[in-house]
């Protein structure tokens, strides 16, 4: 079952480690059966946190923001958030190659920011992104996605959630999902995220603490596809001069909401397709 | 540290003469000399010692240099406490000798025994002798050059600094890149003498910039290339081992330049 | 490209010394990065000390490779994806171009990968008609400039803004501007295009994880997301010791990286894959290719006074404040790595006596083993490569690369073996120095091998008489008080 070349290739590494070539060697110590006792106390800071604990890290992630030019808003509520898009829709010109548009993933959270009013406030039209059924006809999913891809690529401002943000160095962390591209936190000049004061977390070894261990986080784990973002694309290529948006977005704005009605609890976590489209 | 063995301070100090002061600049052991009779100390000076190896070592020749180390270890081991001035030649032997010998070889111990006991110069008097005033006197602006195998090798950063604090006189300054290197690398210089010399011009201009008169090193082989460089280039800066201003001999008359 | 002859790289050497403006760059990028990095690391919460726990991590990835890469070919399989595992360039270049002809690609989008400048892709890859565009703002300034990269994270630091508007002019047909802000979205817009138009997206690894199966990519402009989100395939290629067991491992050598790299605490996108798209997915990739690559590595691996340098992680901290590369920049090393980690690899690579110049020209001044986020003692490396030159070595098949110099250190040893040989030998030389021309105390000529020095530097005369004649004479003067 093992390919010819990866039989020859992994031989050679053990031969030049000193072990017989063709044997597979038995490397379970290696990797982690469970947490570890530092994992412990994090997972247990973690769900003993309090709304005061939520708030110092929403301070500390404003701190973090600042440096990488990540713009951090704590709002009371969705309907909040959503007016604070609305009026920062209004605020950004669009860029050459792109349209007053929005793009938006569609997700509980996002859902509930009302966003369809943009249209009548302002004629800005919002594009979502529904989950593709995998039971479609091929030919007809490849157009929708292609469908979707344009309109990503020629909206002035995508709209996302997030699965948590990293307080320490302010960082967005981004599981793929369906319905959730993740062109929209990448082509259009100004990325929004949304997220919920509970999904701050501390720091990386938080972050891999709970995508391993913590039940509901552990089952989808780091995802296909895992994005870390910390503040606009940013390059320094021409004589050492800072300049934001070279790839990705110039401009990324997070919205803390402070308390959202329950249903909207962790439903970055409902992943399937099911969950998604009832 | 394995050679930091803070015991009662000792009484007699057996001098180790890098090749380059031996030969080329004899007024920096002159002081060395100077500093630690002044500080009442019995010496002795092996007659027979020529070189520890270093350029060999560092040229790949490992051969020749194991030969050099068994040498000065034969010369050196009865010795109770090793000084010299230069943090390279004390960095072959206490960071290099061991290791050119197998684990189990009698002459890795002996090697081992010598290196614990081979004090860089400001180390010894700071460090060992817990020194730092010397009652040296000297008038004008110096700034300090770190030698790369003293500063990163040794890890001796503070204690040629605090003894410059305490001269008398000096107008201590730090130099932009004081820690980066000056381009001399032994064998590497001739070698590469151009990049050797874009180097130690970088480092010049830094000397320069700083506004210093005197550049104080404790390495024969950084001086030499820092005041070969300027005297090339006509600039009038002294530059000085650290044991001819704590010794506050006449430097005008001792510079090899 | 690859250009290894110490003529070549004195040349290269001499005319980056000659260049102003490179000599500029170079000094703002050391003290920049290098400093930063070092500042970096100090605030680390566990302290500088965290290099060491990370040169552990790498030290196990690496005895343990076998394991770590079955496991993490194993998973991207589970997920649908593809592993290949070349052994040598040829065997990469030729299974990309298999895949590349079988999806019909042909049009490549390239992110930042060491590796596959290490195996020439770009130019082999045009060579069978398809086009790889460098999506790095850098690399795509140098690719149009028709050059190679001279720093693994600042790849046009030669370049001015004057250069680059030219460039641009040239190329894209801009109006003139050398605004580096109207500049960077003059690329965005060209590379945009080229992003949405490409079929594949080739990227390299800065590292994986074998227990959750991930590769990951780290950038800063996000080009390297664009390029493995947009295309239709997306290969990456990795050296095979880019790999870690455990995640938590991973988390440590992700945070120094960060900070050796680009004195960053975090990068702007790091990226995890682990396989292509599902069939819900609205987008990525729908086929992944990992192409591990060994490329003279086992052989490395093989030899234990070399397998430490494959504790690498290509963060280029070892650049930023090693004082040769800081004045001859990266092209003189001629080849995919410059610098420290080049000075290594390079010759260990492509052949010890080929690259002996790279590991003979530096000071051994310890910088880069103070800089390296996984605390690799590059300095043992030079010397043991400097070894096997002096006299020949069976593994590595190399020999003596300069008979001359080791006659010389032959006789040296004799000369320093007594004392009284040695004396004469140095008096000898004193007379000897009266042939040449002096400046009161200073040598302004010498013949070789110390002619290079006197270029321009002077050279101090012998002494009349060593320190030790004088000593045995008693003639050092008794101490009197300091003044």
């Amino acid at each position: 079952m093992i390919p010819p070349d990866q039989k020859a290739f992994l031989g050679r590494i053990r031969q030049a480690l000193g072990h017989a070539p063709h044997e597979s060697r038995n490397g379970s110590h290696l990797f982690m059966q469970g947490p570890s006792r530092e994992e412990l106390q994090i997972l247990e800071r973690y769900r003993q946190r309090t709304a005061k604990d939520r708030e110092e890290l929403l301070e500390q992630l404003m701190e973090a923001a600042k440096p990488v030019h990540l713009c951090v808003r704590r709002l009371p509520d969705p309907e909040a958030a959503g007016a604070a898009i609305a009026a920062l829709v209004q605020e950004k010109a669009p860029e050459p190659d792109t349209v007053k548009q929005v793009v938006a993933w569609r997700h509980g959270l996002i859902d509930g920011l009302d966003l369809h009013l943009l249209p009548e406030q302002s004629a800005v039209r919002v594009h979502r992104t529904p989950p593709l059924d995998p039971l479609m006809d091929p030919a007809r999913r490849h157009a929708e996605r292609e469908a979707q891809r344009r309109a990503i690529a020629k909206a002035h401002m995508g709209v996302t959630a997030a699965d948590f943000c990293m307080a320490d160095t302010a960082t967005l962390v981004l599981r793929a999902r369906p319905g959730q591209p993740r062109s929209v936190a990448l082509l259009p000049p100004v990325h929004v995220a949304v997220i919920t004061l509970d999904q701050i977390l501390w720091d990386m070894k938080e972050l891999f603490a709970l995508l391993r261990w913590e039940a509901r986080f552990a089952a989808q784990g780091l995802s296909r596809y895992m994005a870390f973002i910390s503040g606009p694309s940013k390059t320094a290529d021409i004589e050492a001069t800072m300049v934001h948006g070279a790839h990705g977005p110039r401009e990324v704005h997070l919205f803390v909401v402070a308390s959202a009605p329950g249903r909207l609890q962790y439903v970055g976590q409902r992943s399937t397709f099911s969950a998604l489209t009832k | 540290m394995e050679c930091m063995t803070r015991t009662a301070s000792p009484s007699k100090v057996t001098l180790f003469i890098p090749c380059l002061v031996d030969a080329l600049w004899p007024e920096v052991a002159e002081a060395m000399v100077r500093i630690l009779r002044h500080l009442g100390l019995s010496l002795d000076c092996p007659a027979d010692q020529t070189c520890c190896g270093q350029a060999a070592f560092n040229g790949g020749y490992r051969r020749e240099a194991r030969r050099a180390a068994r040498r000065f270890i034969e010369i050196f081991e009865g010795a109770q406490c090793i000084v010299c001035p230069s943090g390279s030649c004390v960095h072959m032997v206490r960071r290099h000798y061991p290791g050119l010998f197998r684990e189990a070889h009698p002459w890795r111990r002996r090697a081992e025994a010598v290196a614990s006991r081979t004090y860089e110069l400001t180390e010894f008097l700071v460090d060992v002798l817990n020194v730092k005033d010397l009652g040296a006197r000297f008038s004008g602006r110096i700034t300090y050059h770190d030698s790369c195998h003293l500063l990163r090798g040794l890890g001796v950063k503070e204690q040629p600094r605090s003894l410059l604090r305490h001269v008398t006189g000096a107008d201590f300054v730090e130099m932009e890149n004081a820690d980066s290197c000056c381009g001399f690398g032994g064998t590497f210089s001739l070698k590469y003498p151009d990049i050797s010399a874009a180097m130690v011009n970088a480092k010049v201009d830094h000397i320069l910039s700083s506004g210093a008169r005197t550049v104080v090193a404790c390495d024969a082989g950084c001086l030499i290339n820092m005041a070969g460089a300027m005297s090339r280039r006509g600039i009038s800066v002294n530059a000085l081992h650290i044991a001819q201003v704590l010794a506050g001999v006449d430097f005008q008359r001792t510079c090899p330049f | 490209m690859t250009q290894l002859h110490p003529e070549t790289y004195r040349e290269a050497a001499r005319k980056a010394i000659g260049d102003p403006v490179l000599q500029k760059a170079l000094a703002g990028l050391q003290a920049r990065f290098g400093r930063g990095a070092a500042e970096a690391y100090r605030r680390l919460p566990e302290g500088p000390h965290l290099r060491h726990t990370a040169h552990e991590i790498r030290e196990r990835a690496v005895a343990h490779l076998d394991v770590l890469l079955e496991r993490l070919a194993e998973k991207i399989r589970q997920n649908g994806g593809h592993v290949f595992f070349a052994s040598d360039a040829t065997d990469a270049v030729e299974y990309c171009i298999k895949v590349a002809r079988r999806h019909g690609v042909r049009r490549v989008v390239k992110g930042k990968s060491m590796v596959t400048e290490e195996i020439d892709l770009n130019e082999k890859l045009a060579a069978a008609g398809i086009d790889a565009v460098e999506t790095d703002l850098g690399e795509y300034i140098i690719q149009l400039a028709g050059e190679k990269p001279s720093h693994i994270i600042a790849p046009a630091i030669h370049k001015t803004r004057y250069d680059i508007a030219e460039l641009f002019v040239k190329n894209m047909g801009i109006p003139y501007t050398t605004d580096p802000p109207a500049l960077t979205r003059a690329a965005r817009k060209a590379l945009r295009e080229e992003f949405l138009a490409a079929d594949m997206g080739i990227s390299g690894v800065n590292m994986a994880c074998a227990e959750t199966g991930h590769i990951t990519t780290v950038s800063n402009e996000g080009n390297i997301r664009m390029a493995t989100t947009l295309p239709r395939i997306h290969m990456a290629f990795m050296g095979m010791e880019r790999i870690v067991g455990r995640l938590d491992e991973y988390e440590i050598l992700l945070r120094l990286l960060c900070r050796g790299a680009a004195a960053q605490t975090m990068a702007t996108y790091v990226s995890y894959t682990a396989g292509p798209r599902r069939p819900e997915d609205s987008d990525g990739p729908e086929a992944f290719h990992l192409v591990v690559i060994d490329n003279g590595r086992s052989r490395i691996l093989a030899d234990p006074r070399f397998r430490e340098i494959l504790y690498c992680i290509r963060c280029a901290a070892c650049l930023n404040v090693c004082p040769v590369y800081g004045k001859i920049g990266g092209h003189a090393y001629g080849f995919a790595y410059s610098g420290p980690i080049g000075a290594v690899v390079t010759p260990l690579l492509t052949g010890i006596n080929r690259a002996r110049h790279l590991c003979q020209g530096e000071t051994l001044c310890g910088a880069c083993m103070e800089a390296c986020p996984v605390a690799i003692d590059l300095p043992r490396m030079l010397l043991a490569l400097r070894e096997t030159l002096a006299y020949g070595d069976a593994f590595w098949k190399t020999t003596p690369a300069n008979p001359l110099e080791g006659l010389a250190f032959k006789v040296w040893s004799r000369l320093t073996a007594n004392r009284r040989t040695w004396e004469c030998f140095l008096k000898a030389a004193a007379l000897g120095q009266r042939l040449f021309p002096k400046k009161g105390n200073r040598l302004r000529r010498l013949p070789p091998p110390f002619h290079g020095w006197t270029r321009k530097r002077d050279f101090p005369s012998l002494a009349p008489e060593t320190f030790l004649a004088r000593w045995r004479k008693n003639e050092i003067e008794v101490a009197k008080d300091i003044p």
